[in-house]
């Protein structure tokens, strides 16, 4: 099953279907530094959803990149770095470490703008009937950097090392739904599952499931089959790759060499992008959009994506434990003006649940809510709450919490309800603050799959299930899309889980953050995949400069 | 003399000893522990209390202290928690890239600092006297991540003369040495150099207002011969202190600098250490720094001690 679309995550029109000369709207507004949201915005006028015109436009970039041009040296300036970055990637904890691990290695898989797997290492990748057990069929010929052809065993070392307790790997709980992984002939890996699992290709297109030699426990060096060769790496310092000649890709990747560091200072990145001196930043502070747009020299890249930052009402406990206090809480979530102000434009309308609009598991029956007064005082009343205070909890640790909890507070106060912000320093806040007091800010990073996201934090018996909304339907349904292979009742599952969150859930969901990294308008090739920075951390393989 | 220079030495140890205590507790206090950010989105609580276990963080503060000290005294640092690798490696390499700043630093800042407080001194109240203060005045006023933004933007963005970041510290000449490293030593150097001349030009100007300069000065001895043969040598002490105070707070300063700049050295390398909890590390670093400060003030006091006759005579 190389057709991805099985999934369900991928019936939309694509860029090849649409009209030649809508097409070429597209490919000279891209050419002539149009952004990406002004281009949405001519294809939603044209009557293609947001949804649709994402996936459109990263089609239109892979078109772009038809004709890309060799050589040069790129460099990119990451926003975390430190004496603990490691080339293990079983080890990553960093998006940093992530974009390592796309510089010398491959998955199985690759995700693609509508985060669904596409084929790589595996040529391609075929379930059973109930998707319990995957086959993966290897690409022939592929290489490691010092010679040694991929192998079935390669591959098998490298998915069942994250399930070794003494490897500490970061994937381990996502790894434990993988019962055994054998090799099936020359180039074929049969992968045995607990319990059913759709989404396993895309899950082996993250970074933490890069292919490694068989036997490889040595990290200090890099020996993939990615698509630059290791040259330097020092932790907290930089990452160097020269292009691997022998890549599997003919005339990939275009670029000589590759120069990968971390500068954590928001404002030290964006000068050291505006100063030319390197091409490319990961996580533009707010602050620097303007100055990044108003540069005909540098291109703004805004990937919407399933990252955000939530109010947490804790349903296990007073006062949240009330429905009708947590409904009123959510029809007074001023979720236009955290958009427009907190995220300057880049982001998306949250509707307390899980699932961004770009996702196309959206469920766009639910009513996008919006600040109500009405229903708010109405279920305020039904509560019982009263004029007492109610504290907030919100902390820089949790990004954009802070403005957030602002924002409630003055919108609650027209409704009557008495928000006190407890602003609580960052370092301890998961520890000490998060899923412990009733009413506090939480923040998640986007998940390749919704799957993924669900069993780490929505799940009953999940360790971070904030909210601590315990419903069996919920646990059912989300256990049930796992295994569903049938699209339009794929779609019915998600719809059903996003209905339970907005009517009953505990999160209060502003809206979702697009991954904002700038670069110079000679790179090219990166297309926005909504995992991560830079076409989701992914950009080695693609990227190219113009001369 | 020498027991005066003795009883700074033992001071100097004893208060290291305090450090050592005060830098454990310090970190102890920090919320959070390595295990957790090691095992991140699989930090279940047995988990971390399985890795706790291994990197022996769960037995008692006091046994680790002591471990920690005899350690450090045998000159094992142990090994970093996040990366397993060996700290004295890990310093090493750091270390003398923050040296390479500092003594850049300290080699551009010292000798021009006390040139300009000299001759300000000497002509209080004129057009130079006038500029220096108020130009020195002004750097002291400005935070180094202010002034470092801002050489950034003039230089780096506008002019595009130097790179705004120095993160290298492989120099292919001493070309690019200075290329990557002036905007960070000038820098420090703006805001040392405003410090210690305001001091030196104070210093100067006190003892040129004490009597026996007004003894000279009616003897009709000429105002350079002044400054130089009996001024300079009886502001030796004061501007020693001045200095090793300063290069002191060069220690602090390059903390920010390196953070700015992303240069690879020791103060980078604690700040990272302090974002992954990686506790050997940040104890280690801030040692190096607290010793680095110890060792300064002492050698302010014994150059005071060594250039005041009163003090060399009384222990005779």
């Amino acid at each position: 099953m190389n057709d991805h679309r099985k999934t369900g995550l991928n019936n939309q029109p694509r860029f090849q279907d649409l009209r030649a000369r809508d097409r070429d709207i597209i490919i000279e507004g891209l050419k002539h530094g149009a952004s990406r949201r002004d281009l949405l915005k001519w294809l939603g006028a044209a009557g293609i959803v947001a949804a649709a015109g994402a996936g459109i436009l990263a089609d239109a970039g892979i078109a772009l990149a038809q004709t890309p041009k060799r050589g040069g040296k790129m460099r990119v300036a990451g926003h975390s770095s430190s004496a603990a970055d490691t080339l293990d990637p079983a080890k990553q904890t960093l998006s940093t470490d992530y974009i390592r691990g796309y510089i010398y290695f491959n998955g199985l898989t690759r995700l693609d703008g509508n985060t669904a797997a596409q084929p790589e290492l595996a040529e391609s990748f075929e379930p059973n009937s109930d998707a319990t057990e995957w086959v993966f069929r290897l690409r022939p010929g592929v290489e490691f950097h010092d010679g040694k052809s991929l192998t079935a065993q390669d591959v098998v070392y490298s998915l069942m090392r994250h399930k070794d307790p003494a490897v500490g790997s970061a994937a381990k709980a996502l790894s434990d739904q993988i019962e055994s992984v054998s090799a099936d002939g020359p180039g074929m890996v049969r992968v045995k599952l607990r319990e059913a699992y759709a989404d396993l290709p895309i899950m082996l297109g993250t970074s933490h499931f890069m292919i490694l030699q068989d036997g490889t426990t040595d990290f200090s060096t890099a020996i993939g089959t990615g698509p630059f060769r290791m040259t330097e790496f020092s932790p907290g310092v930089r990452s160097i790759g020269t292009r691997f000649e022998n890549y599997f890709k003919e005339g990939r990747p275009y670029l000589d060499e590759l120069e990968f560091f971390g500068i954590q200072d928001g404002v030290a990145r964006v000068n050291a992008l505006v100063s030319g001196d390197v091409e490319a930043i990961t996580n533009l502070p707010p602050g620097a959009i303007e100055e990044v747009k108003s540069r005909p020299e540098l291109v703004l890249l805004a990937t919407p994506s399933a990252t955000f930052s939530e109010m947490i009402m804790m349903c296990d406990r007073a006062p949240t434990d009330n429905a009708d206090l947590r409904l009123a809480i959510k029809h007074l979530l001023d979720r236009e003006r955290y958009v427009k102000s907190v995220l300057k434009g880049y982001g998306q309308l949250g509707n307390d649940h899980v699932v961004p609009p770009n996702d196309p598991l959206y469920n766009a029956d639910l009513p996008q809510r919006t600040v109500d007064l009405d229903k708010a005082k109405f279920h305020l009343a039904k509560s019982g709450f009263g004029a007492g205070r109610l504290e907030l909890h919100i902390s820089e640790a949790a990004i954009g919490t802070v403005p957030m909890g602002q924002i409630l507070q003055q919108t609650a106060a027209q409704a009557g309800l008495n928000i006190e912000l407890r602003r609580e320093p960052a370092d301890g806040y998961w520890s000490n603050i998060w899923i412990k007091r009733p009413f506090h800010g939480g923040q998640w990073n986007a998940r390749p799959t919704i799957d993924i996201q669900l069993s780490l934090g929505w799940i009953s018996e999940a360790d971070w299930n904030a909210a601590q909304f315990k419903d069996a339907t919920l646990d059912q349904l989300i256990v049930q899309g796992r295994s569903e292979l049938d699209p339009a009742k794929r779609k019915q599952i998600y719809n059903d889980i996003q209905k339970i969150l907005y009517d009953q859930g505990g999160n209060g969901v502003f809206g979702f953050q697009d991954f904002l990294d700038g670069h110079s308008a000679r790179v090219k090739g990166i297309t926005p995949v909504p995992i991560g920075n830079l076409g989701g951390f992914a950009f080695p393989d693609t990227a190219w400069l113009e001369s | 003399m020498l027991t005066l220079i003795l009883q700074r030495l033992g001071v100097g140890l004893l208060t290291l000893w305090l450090v050592t205590i005060l830098v454990f507790i310090g970190t102890e206090l920090l919320p959070g522990d390595v295990a957790e950010a090691v095992l991140g989105q699989s930090a279940t609580p047995e988990a971390v209390a399985a890795l706790r276990t291994e990197m022996g963080l769960d037995r008692p503060a006091i046994v680790r202290y002591f471990e920690w000290i005899s350690g450090m005294l045998t000159g094992d640092l142990g090994a970093s928690l996040a990366s397993g690798a060996q700290i004295s490696g890990l310093i090493a390499e750091r270390f003398s890239n923050t040296l390479l700043l500092a003594g850049l630093t300290a080699f551009l800042v010292v000798p021009s600092a006390i040139l300009l407080g000299l001759v300000a001194a000497m002509y209080p109240e004129s057009i130079f006297d006038r500029i220096v203060s108020v130009a020195t005045m002004f750097l002291v006023a400005v935070p180094e991540f202010l002034l470092g933004t801002l050489l950034v933007l003039v230089f780096a963005v506008q002019l595009r003369w130097l790179p705004a970041i120095s993160y290298t510290t492989e120099f292919r000449s001493f070309g690019h040495l200075i290329e990557t490293l002036a905007l960070p030593v000038l820098t420090l150097s703006l805001v040392l150099l405003a410090q210690m001349a305001r001091m030196t030009r104070s210093t100067i100007l006190n003892i040129l207002n004490s009597s026996y300069i007004e003894m000279a000065v009616l003897k009709g001895v000429r105002r350079h011969r002044i400054v130089f043969r009996h001024a300079l040598v009886n502001a030796m002490s004061p501007i020693a202190n001045v200095i090793a105070l300063n290069l002191a707070y060069l220690v602090s300063g390059v903390v920010i600098v390196e953070t700015i700049f992303a240069y690879p050295g020791l103060a980078k390398l604690i700040v990272d250490g302090v974002s992954s909890r990686d506790f050997p590390v940040i104890q280690a670093c801030a040692m190096i720094f607290c010793t680095a400060y110890i060792l300064f003030i002492l050698v302010a006091d014994v150059a005071a001690i060594l250039s005041n006759p009163r003090l060399r005579r009384k222990a005779h």
